[in-house]
């Protein structure tokens, strides 16, 4: 065991990066050497800091009880390691330090690195598969003056100098495996194909390489190797994918042993160390891999367990795991493919009456609840565990308050049988997500697909909260119970437990049955096979090392090392092109020219690549046409002198994308189906993000050189298309028009033929597209793909129009960069901006579009608009101080924290406000206030705000193509404007000081009484009597389906609504319509009795 | 049919500046008695009551209570086109949904009349009920005026303290402190450029300055200013309008630790 010689490198560890060592997985229980770390840590796009656990994570864990049949895993069938094959689907690779085994390749003595497989067979079986003899290594060059020979020396100088740098007293005195001379060839650049020498060093233990790769750069190594100048390649590659590139297997693949390659572990022969149900040792090069292909592209049953706690917390308080209790934990186990769960479970702190279909588990001990869920886990034995926010809440608090509690079975969570989970803090930073607080926790051989941070990653949305998410997605409201009457609720009776376990239980069946409408983890596990890393590092990791992945394993089959790159932040590229768009209001058919996958084609035809880049300074040495010059001024070598490796990858993934499409056109099962579906996106977005990588600055490899003639070639070749067809269709060229190209962007060109009719457009436009396709590289492709008819331009990168792809009838209506999707406007604008553009564009219908506007508008000041639609949403990334200029989402954050610590926003949460009506030049940000407290209080909204800020900008924008200059003044102050409403504050010193007075229901003149009308109105009164009653009526009607509305959607219409889900439009308008009904009705009282 | 008429035009001037720098939009609320305006302003911590009476109009005639919403920014616009010595007459028709505005000049050789289309406001009538104040001072306007802009370059409030001794204004900020303290007039040449203060009870509140500083701008309607204060309840500020009626102004008090809503 090596824990204790591990701050000996420390010492001697090199000044960079201070920051703490990269989180990763945690391995083994040995990984717990920072300063190794140091260097084999990767400066990826995300850095993650993470605080080494230092607790020993080693215990005595609990064996495995079976209670129930129907809980524990199938049992195994009878093996016998000589005559049957072992196959099962890996879902999880890591690796741990050990004695080598006797018997097995690789070192024969000390301590090794075992690669650790995790899987189920097709019967649904557990395996735990251990993997001997596949050691790390790395490459450095030597120059040509280091002979082969010179090998055996090396190693030991080399594990020498090892030695005295770790000064340690331990028992391990190889370091170095082997030394081995090759020729190989960088892949950065172009080297007229020759191969220069390297040395392959292989190690003991993945963090030696670090180690080794410090102390060769810098010479400390003995004579006569100190004065080599080393440069280190692939020395920064993850020890999993290493393995995994070596071995050929890609993420979630089909793992074979064939008969006699494996032996059982089993109580009499070995120590089982897992809970896997079959837990077998393989030599590492006796393992077959399957691509996924064919048959073996099904998926195994995995089993996914989706759960959620409620825990019963004080008033104001967000849940503490020292102080409050966890009262129900819900349980939902299914396996994959099948949409309803197996298992339906309840664990219940006191008693519980009985639900339908789902089994109540009541304990008087919360301890007991407790322990039961631990054992319920290890019983039921799941692949893949999920739920909301599970990491960050659930798990932390449930491993916190067993903790607290002092459970000390609890904790083994994992099948490593004697290992902790434990939390860590990890801080993760990348473009794709910004700056996030995440709590990690080692649950050994099980995935933690917590299907917030799914979302997170792929999805840009308002809100993340469950409900808003599901209503997204499976468009259902969900009851929502607020925390402060989830301890009124336990402390009730057995029925309003029952009523909190309805909600639990579905709190924990909506990640189930969004991941299924999703297809999140056919997804994953299939962009985890195309870009060969394992699942877990599509969660927890950035999108570089997918990239690396796949690059690796094309290096590997041609001899090429990839350098280590430094991560440091260089110059900026001129991006792709736009073309200056003609704006307006197109009555004729637009067509639109797409390129077909245009940076990776461009890749494709011109052979850019790391391998083909060619020095300036070499190009006389190649002949004029090995070689081409690109418009950012690069030089690359063609195809012909050196295929790319880029090219290559592209190539294989969208060919395999193809294939995947017609396959998928054939493909009748519905799974398989879901699963091919999945690969060609996965295999879309692994062809696009190579060109990212070649362009992240801070990445694994950047290029600019191939990054800048990317851009460069496609904005040469948007003008070239531009130009080609407005010179081609001509009315000279016995065309009927000139076309007219009034907008071009990145990869599509818009053209106005002239035409009139859809079904011409396309005619001319596949005639385009063919046409101007000639004129490029193969297999660069201009594809004729839609046209839009009618079609509004309003700027760049901004346009509506109804979409067409076969001429007679339109798909979709298409918005671009239009408030209709953007989060930090209202709901309102979204609406209004859709349902004009609809009228627009399929009711061909402008004016009725602006009476529409000029309807909304009045609403607005009329305090008519529900509370629910004027809600803006903003992302609390940063903490107080962090900001640099006042914020209303952080004022108004700092504001909920002084009246309920509990309910207030949190870092990362996202802060729903409105605008409130506040004294005149009063900033923004101290307008904004909690939507609810607004209702409660009826605090006037400021509609001047929402009608200036919000909605008048991007109404004059869609109306301006069409009503020209007048469009401003018409839309903003109109006769529909001069009709107002204002509510009168409930909070404020003014608002209890002054007294109301009536007005007359006709006239509005003030009243000496509280009748309900002056006395010039007296003869009408019983026409505002008819009018108010009516309008009392539709009030009551109103909330009466609001409350039903809600009634059914918490399953009960004979229980009072509790829920206060803030992101149901129903809660608002219930909220409302309540207010409004109280007041009508006190209204009514003033006309007497009838 | 409802007509006001007013020989000192250049008074409803007067009266709308001091308006519109806290509404945006009001009631005019007419009947035979003549004509009040009450409201508060956005941020619902000031209210403003006008009260003209119907006597101090030339002609004034009311057949029915109207309440007239009117947009005060475009009425602004539409006074300004009126001379100071023009005489203005405000005309409606019962159930109307525009008020007229005639501007005559006193030689009778130009009259222009404007039409405004009005607003359907529907908000509440307040009332603020009468109350005994601990402390009345009264003091010249200009000087009240000049008090609050120089203490607002001081902080965002203002501490009015009423003693026997008499009225102290102070105000600190981050460039330090002021403190204005005025005595009781010992001997009265004019009236209005007194200051007189009476007490039952010394009186210490503190006030936003930005409202006061708004408050003022209906210097130019009155000569002098009288302040009302009590504990818990809101300062009044009256400008009285010389044989027509009044403008008051209420103003809550800020309280430690609330934040101005």
């Amino acid at each position: 065991m090596m824990n204790s010689n591990s701050k000996n490198f420390a010492n001697k560890g090199p000044g960079g990066r201070n920051g703490p060592p990269p989180a990763k997985k945690v391995k083994g229980i040995d990984e717990k050497k920072p300063n190794y770390d140091e260097e084999y840590g990767e400066p990826d796009e995300a850095f993650m800091f993470a605080e080494m656990d230092s607790d020993d994570l080693i215990g005595q864990g609990p064996e495995v009880k079976q209670t129930t049949a129907k809980w524990a895993r199938p049992s195994v069938p009878e093996l016998s390691e000589e005559k049957d094959g072992l196959i099962f689907q890996q879902l999880d690779i890591d690796y741990y330090t050990d004695k080598a085994m006797k018997g097995m390749p690789g070192a024969q003595s000390g301590t090794v690195a075992t690669m650790r497989i995790f899987g189920v067979t097709r019967q649904q079986n557990s395996v735990c598969c251990h993997v001997h003899g596949f050691a790390p290594y790395f490459y450095v060059s030597v120059t040509t003056n280091f002979r082969p020979e010179q090998c055996r020396q090396f190693q030991e100088a080399l594990n020498k100098a090892l030695i005295a740098d770790s000064r340690s007293k331990q028992e391990i005195h190889e370091f170095v495996l082997a030394v081995d001379f090759m020729e190989r060839e960088s892949m950065y650049g172009y080297h007229e194909n020759k191969k220069s020498p390297f040395l392959k060093i292989t190690l003991a233990l993945p963090p030696f390489i670090a180690a080794a790769k410090r102390l060769l750069e810098r010479g400390e190594i003995a004579a006569p190797f100190n004065s080599m100048a080393y440069v280190a390649y692939e020395s920064n590659i993850d020890f999993e994918i290493r393995y995994m590139v070596d071995a050929d297997i890609v993420g979630c693949n089909w793992i074979e042993l064939p008969p006699g390659s494996w032996r059982l572990r089993s109580h009499s022969t070995g120590h089982p160390i897992t809970r896997c149900q079959i837990e077998v040792d393989v030599a590492w090069n006796k393992v077959i891999s399957h691509a996924p292909e064919g048959e073996w592209a099904d998926v195994a049953p995995f089993r996914i367990l989706s759960f959620d706690i409620e825990c019963a917390g004080r008033k104001g308080i967000f849940p503490e795991a020292d102080k409050d209790r966890v009262i129900q934990i819900a349980n939902m186990v299914s396996l994959y493919g099948e949409t309803e769960p197996f298992i339906r479970n309840i664990m219940t702190l006191d008693t519980c009456a009985p639900i339908i279909g789902s089994q109540v588990m009541s304990y008087k001990l919360e301890d007991e609840l407790l322990d039961k869920w631990s054992d319920f886990v290890r019983e039921v034995d799941p692949d893949i565990i999920t739920g909301y926010n599970i990491c960050n809440f659930d798990l932390t608090y449930l491993l916190n308050r067993a903790k607290h509690l002092k459970r000390s079975k609890f904790d083994f969570l994992g099948r490593i049988k004697d290992k902790k989970s434990a939390i860590k803090e990890t801080m993760i930073q990348s473009k794709q997500m910004g700056k996030r607080e995440n709590k990690s926790i080692n649950i050994e051989g099980r995935v933690q697909f917590d299907l917030l941070l799914v979302l997170l990653r792929d999805y840009k949305l308002r809100s993340y909260t469950l409900n808003s998410v599901s209503y997204h997605f499976l468009c259902e409201q969900k009851e929502d119970v607020h925390h402060s009457i989830i301890t009124e609720l336990q402390e009730g009776n057995p029925q309003t437990r029952r009523r909190l376990a309805v909600y639990c239980l579905k709190d924990a069946y909506l990640p189930l049955r969004l991941l299924d409408k999703l297809m999140c983890l056919t997804n994953y596990m299939e962009m985890a096979r195309v870009t060969g890393v394992p699942l877990s590092y599509l969660l927890t990791r950035g999108q570089q090392i997918k990239v690396v992945s796949q690059l690796l394993r094309k290096t590997k089959e041609q001899g090429l090392l990839m350098p280590v790159h430094k991560a440091e932040a260089g110059e900026e590229f001129e991006g792709a092109t736009v073309i200056e768009p003609i704006r307006g209001y197109y009555s004729q058919p637009i067509a639109t020219l797409d390129f077909s996958s245009l940076y990776p084609s461009i890749m494709m035809a011109h052979n850019l690549c790391y391998t083909s880049l060619l020095n300036p300074r070499d190009k006389d040495k190649l002949k004029e046409d090995e070689y081409i010059k690109t418009p950012a001024g690069n030089y690359f070598v063609k195809a012909s002198v050196r295929k790319g490796l880029l090219p290559d990858i592209l190539e294989a993934l969208l060919s395999a994308r193809k294939k995947a499409k017609k396959d998928l056109a054939v493909e009748t099962d519905p799974l398989r189906k879901k699963v091919l579906d999945g690969r060609q996106l996965a295999l879309k977005i692994s062809a696009n993000s190579v060109y990212g990588f070649t362009g992240a600055q801070v990445g694994k490899l950047p290029c600019l050189e191939i990054s800048q003639s990317v851009t460069a070639f496609g904005r040469m070749m948007i003008e070239k298309t531009s130009a080609e067809v407005e010179a081609k269709f001509r009315v000279e060229n016995g065309y009927a028009h000139d076309a007219k190209v009034i907008y071009g962007d990145t990869d599509s060109v818009m053209v106005k033929f002239g035409v009139s009719t859809v079904e011409e457009a396309m005619t001319l436009g596949r005639e385009a597209a063919e046409f101007v396709s000639a004129k490029f590289v193969k297999p660069i492709n201009l594809e004729f793909e839609k046209v839009y008819f009618p079609y509004l331009l309003i700027n760049k990168k901004r346009y509506a129009g109804l979409y067409w792809t076969k001429p007679d009838k339109f798909d979709k209506m298409d918005c671009k960069g239009i408030e209709t999707v953007r989060r930090d406007n209202c709901q309102l604008v979204a609406n209004l901006i859709n349902t004009c553009l609809q009228k627009i564009l399929m009711d061909r219908d402008p004016d009725g579009a602006l009476e529409y506007a000029k309807q909304t508008i009045s609403d607005l000041l009329c305090n008519k608009v529900d509370i629910s639609l004027l809600v803006i949403t903003k992302e609390l990334t940063k903490t107080d101080k962090d900001y640099a200029n006042k914020q209303a989402h952080v004022e108004l954050a700092h504001k909920m924290r002084k009246r309920d610590a509990g309910t207030a926003p949190k870092l990362g949460d996202r802060v729903p406000y409105v605008i409130i009506a506040a004294a005149k030049n009063t900033p923004a940000y101290l307008k904004a206030e909690d939507p609810i407290y607004v209702l409660e209080n009826s605090i006037p909204i400021d509609a001047q705000y929402y009608l200036e800020n919000q909605l008048s900008k991007p109404l004059v924008r869609i109306f301006e193509p069409i009503l020209g200059s007048k469009a401003e003044s018409s839309l903003l102050h109109g006769d529909h404007t001069r009709t107002r409403s204002v509510v009168t504050s409930k909070v404020g010193f003014m608002a209890n000081f002054a007294t109301r007075k009536s007005a007359c229901v006709g006239c509005k003149t003030v009243l000496p009484d509280d009748s309900a009308v002056c006395k010039f109105c007296k003869p009408k009164e019983s026409e505002f009597y008819q009018r108010e009653v009516g309008q009392l009526y539709a009030l009551e009607e109103k909330f009466n389906r609001l409350w039903t509305e809600c009634q059914r959607c918490q399953g009960s219409l004979n229980e009072e609504v509790l829920c206060s889900n803030r992101d149901c439009p129903i809660f608002y308008m219930r909220k409302k319509v309540k207010k409004d009904l109280c007041e009508q009705e006190k209204l009514m009282k003033r006309f007497g009795q009838p | 049919m409802f007509e006001a008429r007013l020989l000192q035009g250049s008074l409803l001037k007067k009266v709308m500046d001091a308006l519109k720098d806290l509404l945006n939009e009001a009631a005019w609320d007419c009947t035979d008695a003549g004509i009040q305006l009450q409201a508060m302003d956005n941020s619902h911590v000031s209210l403003v009551s006008l009260n003209l009476r119907a006597e101090g109009f030339d002609k004034y005639r009311c057949d029915r209570n109207l309440s007239m919403g009117m947009n005060l920014g475009s009425m602004s616009k539409i006074l300004k086109c009126a001379s100071d010595k023009d005489i203005i007459t405000i005309k409606a028709q019962d159930n109307a949904d525009t008020v007229t505005f005639v501007f005559e000049s006193p030689e009778q050789d130009k009259v222009s009349d404007y039409e405004m289309k009005l607003m359907n406001l529907d908000q509440e009538h307040l009332g603020i009920p009468e109350t005994d104040y601990a402390c009345t001072i009264k003091l010249p306007s200009s000087e009240f005026a000049r008090i609050c802009r120089d203490l607002s370059q001081f902080g965002e409030s203002m501490v009015i303290s009423c003693t026997k001794e008499g009225v102290k204004f102070s105000a600190t900020g981050d460039i330090g402190t002021g403190n204005i303290k005025l005595a009781q007039s010992a001997k009265v040449d004019k009236e209005e450029e007194a200051v007189v203060i009476e007490m039952q009870e010394p009186v210490s509140l503190t006030f936003a300055c930005r409202y006061l500083n708004s408050f003022t701008k209906a210097t130019s309607l009155s000569k002098s200013v009288q302040l009302s204060m009590s504990p818990e309840v809101p300062l009044v500020v009256e400008y009285k309008i010389e044989d027509i009626g009044h403008v008051r102004y209420y103003l809550a008090p800020k309280i430690e630790d609330e934040e101005a809503a």
